[in-house]
This record gives C-alpha cells, structure tokens and sequence, in this order.
C-alpha cells in the first residue's frame, strides 16, 4: 500500500511538473521582455512591451473577437472538408495497387510544391469571398492528412491480417476491426498538422483578399502601425489554432478509448 | 457432427515467378485421423509451413487435394483453428478480447463463446490477466492466448505453424506442457509443424519427417509413448532413441563426417 501511494505522488509530481515547467518558462520569457522593453526604452512601435500588448487586447476585445469568428468559422470548415477528402482519397489510393502507383507519386510531388505561394491563384479562380481562401486552406492542409492516412493503412500488421482471412471474416470486417485501429494514430498526427495548416491557409488568404478577420485585423494594424494590436490579434489567433487542435486531441482521445472497448 | 479428418493426396505447391519456378512441396500424401495429433518435422524453409497454409486454405494447392473433414480445401474454413509462430495479437484488445475475436468475426453465440473462454483462459494458466494487454504479457504469455484463440470457436482441426519457435527453451518446455494438457482435455486433430525433433516427439502421435525443398515425406513415424504424457518421458532411452533417428533422417550424413551417433546428446536445437 505505502509503495502504491509513494508511486502516485511522484506520478502527480511528475504530472504537475510537466505543467508547471513550460509554464514557468513562458512565464519567464514575459517578465524579460517586459523588464528589456523598460530598460532599453524600444519606441512601443518596433516593440511593444507584453503590459501593453495585453491593454490593447482587452481594449480590442469586443472587435477582435467577431473577427476571430470569421477566421474560426472558415479555419473549421476547411479543415472539416481536408480531413474528410484527405481521408477519401487516402482509401480510394490504398483500394488498389493501380491507383496506389498512379496517384502517390503525384501526392507527394504536389506536396512539395510551397503551396503558399498560389494564395492569389485562388483569387483569380474563385474570386475574394470566403470560399476562395476555405479552398486555398484546404488545398494547403489536405495532404497531411493524406499521406498520413496513407501510411497507416499500409502499417497493418500482415501476419493479422492473415489471421483474419483465416478466420474467416470478410474484407469490411477486417477494415474495421485491424486496419482502421492500426491507422489511427498516423491518421492523428496527420489531422494534428492539418489544423495548424488550415489556421496558415485561412490567415494567408485573409491577408490576400479579406474585409474581415484576423489577418484583415493585423493587415489593418499594421497598415495603422499599430504594433500592440498586430500582437494582440496574434495572441487571438493562437487560440483558435489551440481550440481546433485541442478538439483533434480530444478527438483522438475518444478514438482510442473506443476501439480499446 | 464433423470428423475432423485430414487427407492431403500428391499435394504439390509450385511457385511461379516471372523468371523462376520453385517447387515447395513435391506430391505429398498423408492422413490424419479424428483427434489424431500429427508434427510435420523438417529443416527451416523446407516447405512444411507451406503445406499447413494449404491445409489452412491461405495458400492455392498447385496439384493434388487436401480434404478435411470429407471435403476439399478451397479457401479457410470457419472451425479450423490456427496458431502462428507470432502471436497476432490485436494490440489494443486485452486477454480475453483477443480470445474471443474469431468468436465475434463469426458471429458466434457471445455468452456461450465468453464461457468457453475462461475456461480455456483457466486451463493455459491465465486467469487474472484477462485484462491484459499484449505489450503487459510476456512471450509466453501471449502464445497462450493464441492458443486459447485458436480453441475458442471449438474447432475440430487445430493447424500450428512453429508457434513456439520464437519463445526460448523453458518458456517453449512449458508451452509444449501446456499445449498438452489442454489438447488431451479437448481433442481435436493437429497439425503442428515444427523444426524441433524433441518437441514433435513430445506432442506427437504421429511424426512426418520432410526434406529440404522441393518438400517430400520420407518418414511416418507413429510415436509409442500413452497419454497423458509427463515431460519426465524425454528424459527416458526410448524418447532419445527416437529423437536420434529422426536426426539421422534430417541431416543425412554428409561425405567426410561420420554417421550420427544411435543416441545423440541431449540439445536438440
């Protein structure tokens, strides 16, 4: 019993450690700037100190959170439709082995291509409304999850997927029970990199055609010089990027504990 | 009510490749009666495992037939059971999940399945772990699983690849006892391919000694010993008598060496 306690506290330890460390650091990292921005006496302009950047987010609030849910709104429904394309084309290229040499060497070519650079592309395309910057965030965070899809439903493991022929059970049920459980963990890392890679896609086609949302808000600051407010609208921006990847985590989570049963 | 019978008549297997044509298993005849525990024993890469993955319906037989139970193999059958020389465990299912698995793919009677899964679970030693997951069982541990899977639907042929080959020499003495008692308790005719002669004289009725590929039988061997077995039985002159001669039929003795001795030292592998 006395182990059993002993080993729980230092597993708590452990566990609030793990939070309290990257805490403090960031902590840390605040208190210098704000004490480096006292003392050198920076212009607020070239480097507005993190006292200052938190007044003009309180003053910002109200503006910058309607902005955030235009950003937020687009930054879900693209990843929503990159994590279920990415997925659709995932199964269609591991279907058969035609489509697999066909389609993935062109997957990972298209990868490489520094896709940030085609924002204004899209515009030609499709204008400079809201679906013009969800399809240039969805083109940008598709294949992440793709790929990753791909690889996982290649990782089964083939001796059990032998066993499952030999116990007979047919093609869906092995999907289900061996192939999709083994998949889950690369199709989350995939999902993880998509939701940082949908905010970037959003952010950069706001900055391309927007008249709202948080890269028109940073856009507008910076064009005011209003460097507090271009950090301000930054820490906005983080989180939705963390809400969205906190939902992937969570989602991941649930994924796990259900196909343990 | 099924027999359980094997009969396997000039069963060859040839693979095809673009440029070659390898001949694994060379017009194999044999039988196996109901409850009938048979070792198909041969050197590593020998074909016997691709013999037994014919029986299991995993491999196409090239020429020839293998009946079981009356009719012929054409692909895997729901009431053979099979075991791997990996566990194939499900790694994110516990004990007894994994043992019911072939029970759930098949959609069996689940309380009854659930049953006839402690029981087995009971009979390998496994009680307590049910809860277990693979990454928390040691090898041995996990092949007892498998066997209880491969036991769960109650099938009437039980087809083993080396299972225990992979496990290291106490863990695999124990496993033989194991396998033992549970086989003696609930009998079902065996195919169990191995490449260890002590193991096969251990568990078999009946042992066939393979070549080197292409895969032929060039020994039935019935084995005396009355069951239940004590593992004392390999300790005895008979057992090593017999061991002694499947080796000389094994590794036949080569020009410039002299013939194996009539009782050869202990260490069989």
């Amino acid at each position: 019993m006395t182990t059993r306690t002993a080993t729980a506290a230092a597993e708590d330890r452990d566990a609030a450690l793990r939070v309290l460390l990257p805490a403090g650091v960031g902590i840390l990292v605040l208190c210098a700037w704000q004490a480096a921005t006292a003392i050198t006496g920076v212009p607020e302009v070239l480097l507005p100190s993190p006292a200052a950047i938190l007044s003009r987010l309180v003053a910002a609030a109200p503006d910058l959170l309607r902005h955030a849910l235009v950003t937020g709104g687009d930054v879900v429904l693209a990843f929503g439709i990159a994590a279920a394309s990415g997925i659709a084309i995932a199964l269609l290229i591991s279907a058969s082995a035609l489509l697999r040499e066909a389609l993935y060497p062109n997957l990972v070519l298209f990868q490489v291509i520094p896709k940030i650079a085609l924002a204004p592309l899209f515009v030609i395309w499709m204008g400079i409304g809201s679906p013009s910057r969800v399809t240039f965030a969805v083109f940008v965070s598709l294949f992440p999850v793709a790929i990753a899809c791909i690889e996982g439903l290649a990782r089964a493991d083939r001796q059990i997927l032998q066993l499952c022929r030999a116990i007979c059970a047919t093609p869906v049920q092995t999907f289900l029970a061996v192939r999709v459980p083994f998949t889950l963990p690369y199709l989350f890392s995939g999902l993880k990199v998509a939701s940082t890679m949908a905010v970037i896609g959003i952010v950069v086609g706001e900055f391309v055609t927007a008249r709202a949302g948080i890269g028109f808000f940073i856009l507008h600051a910076s064009s005011k010089a209003d460097t507090a407010g271009i950090f301000a609208a930054l820490f906005a921006l983080c989180l939705v990027g963390f809400a969205l990847y906190a939902v992937v985590v969570a989602a991941e989570a649930a994924a796990r504990r259900w196909w343990r049963g | 009510m099924t027999d359980g019978t094997i009969h396997a008549t000039h069963v060859r297997k040839i693979y095809e490749t673009r440029t070659d044509r390898i001949e694994a298993v060379a017009g194999v005849s044999f039988t196996a009666k109901k409850g009938e525990f048979i070792a198909i024993l041969g050197p590593s890469g020998c074909g016997k495992s691709t013999l037994l993955m014919m029986c299991a319906g995993l491999e196409t037989i090239t020429e020839g037939s293998i009946l079981l139970d009356g009719r012929p193999v054409t692909g895997p059958r729901p009431t053979t059971g099979i075991m791997f020389q990996d566990s194939t465990l499900l790694p994110w299912k516990t004990v007894l999940d994994n043992v019911l698995f072939p029970a759930k793919i098949q959609g069996r009677d689940m309380a009854k399945a659930r049953r006839h899964a402690q029981e087995l679970i009971e009979l390998v030693g496994l009680k307590g772990f049910e809860g277990k997951r693979p990454h928390e069982l040691s090898g041995g541990m996990r092949q007892r699983t498998a066997i209880c899977r491969a036991l769960v639907t109650d099938p009437d042929i039980l087809l083993m690849d080396e299972p225990f080959s992979a496990l290291d020499a106490i863990t695999r003495d124990e496993m033989n006892e194991a396998l033992l008692a549970i086989w003696e308790t609930q009998v079902k005719t065996a195919l169990f391919v191995t490449h260890s002669i002590r193991e096969a004289v251990f568990l078999a009725d009946r042992v066939l000694v393979m070549t080197r590929r292409p895969a032929r039988i060039v020994e039935d061997l019935a084995i005396p010993f009355a069951r239940p077995r004590p593992p004392g039985i390999q300790e005895s002159v008979e057992f090593n008598r017999i061991c002694g001669h499947l080796r000389g039929l094994i590794e036949p003795p080569r020009p410039g060496r002299a013939a194996p001795a009539p009782v050869p030292e202990m260490a069989a592998e």
